[in-house]
């Protein structure tokens, strides 16, 4: 991937390791990812601005994944946010759906079906951003289907490029 | 079922459920981890086998993290294991500071929870005629209690202080008075009162004790979690 269409994520984890390890993944796969070890960081990170996904761990200590998830759809307009959880239940399904979480997936889960809910993920933040632009919106759906994920990825992040 | 291994109640199986949750969430950070690091490995291969160079570090760091996580992941499983064990016996002699030790680490799988530091007993060995799964019950739920109300910051300092030859108190302290205004609820007051254990709270100094009798002899085996 081009460095001028780069896909920025934000990956919020308080596990060090999977952090890193998820972080070197995506990063070898062309995203631009920033890490946050907690939700205080994270919120301080959207802060600055330019992601267009974020990834979240739900259960941290401190402002947890749900808080973390209210208040960025609260202050970012277009940003699309998949959370994380070791320990899923229909509650907490049911309360990060509520608060506008894009999707929740459950650890461990396989790295092919992360990059499958990014690509949808950043697809929906591509559909909000330009849904009044006629022209772009005919050139999103056209870039839906045919491609692996990766490169679609590849080509929304192209058609979203000068417009972060 | 022999008579007395059939006497934990609905709260007791709560809780044996509610810390088995804690475990595998602990267990599924694990083998996340596990599996993320091996898919970097692959990734790294594929680079390499394309021709980009790859630092020995980048591998050996690689190695060297899932080595841990698997040392990490039997270590909880050897946790699970004691505490699955915990409820073989309803009433046995137990040493309070192998009780102490596994509420303390199971408290630890919780994502709210601090640090709990326990002082060893070198007077001589702590030991007490009870029931541990509900003794363990009871100080795990007084760790959540304090981690809960006062963030992943605390420190809680617990020790042990013989009280004649009568009982042992549980002392925990370095936390905030407010954490206990609530405690200990409904369930854990339940608990206490059926293996004659006894909570001692003083606000002024921040601290709890909980007074665990040597023996429960008077409590038969009967009357071990009554309704709990």
């Amino acid at each position: 991937m081009e460095p001028e269409s780069t896909i920025n994520i934000l990956l919020v984890d308080d596990e060090v390791k999977f952090l890193a390890a998820v972080s070197d993944r995506l990063t070898i796969k062309g995203f631009n990812v920033t890490t946050a070890t907690n939700g205080e960081k994270a919120i301080e990170a959207a802060n600055k601005g330019g992601f267009d996904v974020a990834v979240v761990d739900l259960q941290m200590p401190g402002t947890d994944g749900a808080q973390v998830l209210k208040i960025l759809k609260e202050r970012h307009k277009f940003i699309e946010i998949i959370m994380l959880t070791g320990h899923a239940t229909v509650d907490s399904a049911v309360e990060c759906t509520k608060l506008g979480a894009f999707k929740y997936l459950e650890k461990p889960y396989d790295f092919d079906k992360l990059i499958e809910v990014l690509k949808d993920a950043y697809h929906l933040r591509m559909q909000k951003k330009f849904e009044n632009n006629a022209k772009r919106m005919d050139a999103i759906q056209a870039l839906s289907m045919g491609q692996s994920p990766l490169g679609i990825l590849k080509a929304l992040a192209k058609l979203d490029d000068g417009n972060k | 079922m022999d008579n007395g291994k059939d006497l934990f109640g609905y709260d007791s199986l709560a809780f044996f459920g509610k810390v088995n949750a804690s475990i595998s969430h602990e267990l599924k950070n694990v083998m996340a981890i596990i599996s993320e690091t091996a898919g970097l490995l692959g990734d790294l291969s594929d680079m390499a086998s394309n021709g980009t160079p790859i630092k020995p570090d980048m591998l050996k760091s690689c190695t060297g993290s899932i080595m841990e996580e698997i040392q990490r992941g039997f270590l909880t499983i050897r946790q699970m294991n004691r505490f699955a064990h915990s409820v073989d016996t309803p009433l046995e002699s137990v040493n309070l500071m192998d009780v102490l030790d596994l509420a303390i680490t199971l408290s630890g799988y919780l994502s709210f929870s601090g640090k709990a530091h326990l002082t060893p007993c070198k007077d001589r060995t702590p030991t007490a005629s009870t029931c541990p799964f509900l003794l363990q019950a009871i100080i795990y739920q007084a760790l959540v209690y304090t981690f809960k109300s006062t963030g992943p910051d605390t420190a809680i300092r617990i020790s042990l202080q013989a009280q004649g030859d009568a009982a042992w108190r549980i002392i925990f302290s370095g936390f905030n008075a407010n954490a206990f205004q609530k405690f200990p609820d409904a369930t854990t007051r339940a608990m206490a009162e059926s293996i004659g254990v006894v909570f001692h709270f003083d606000s002024t100094i921040n601290r709890l004790a909980l007074e665990v009798p040597l023996t429960i002899e008077s409590t038969t085996t009967e009357q071990v979690a009554p309704g709990v």
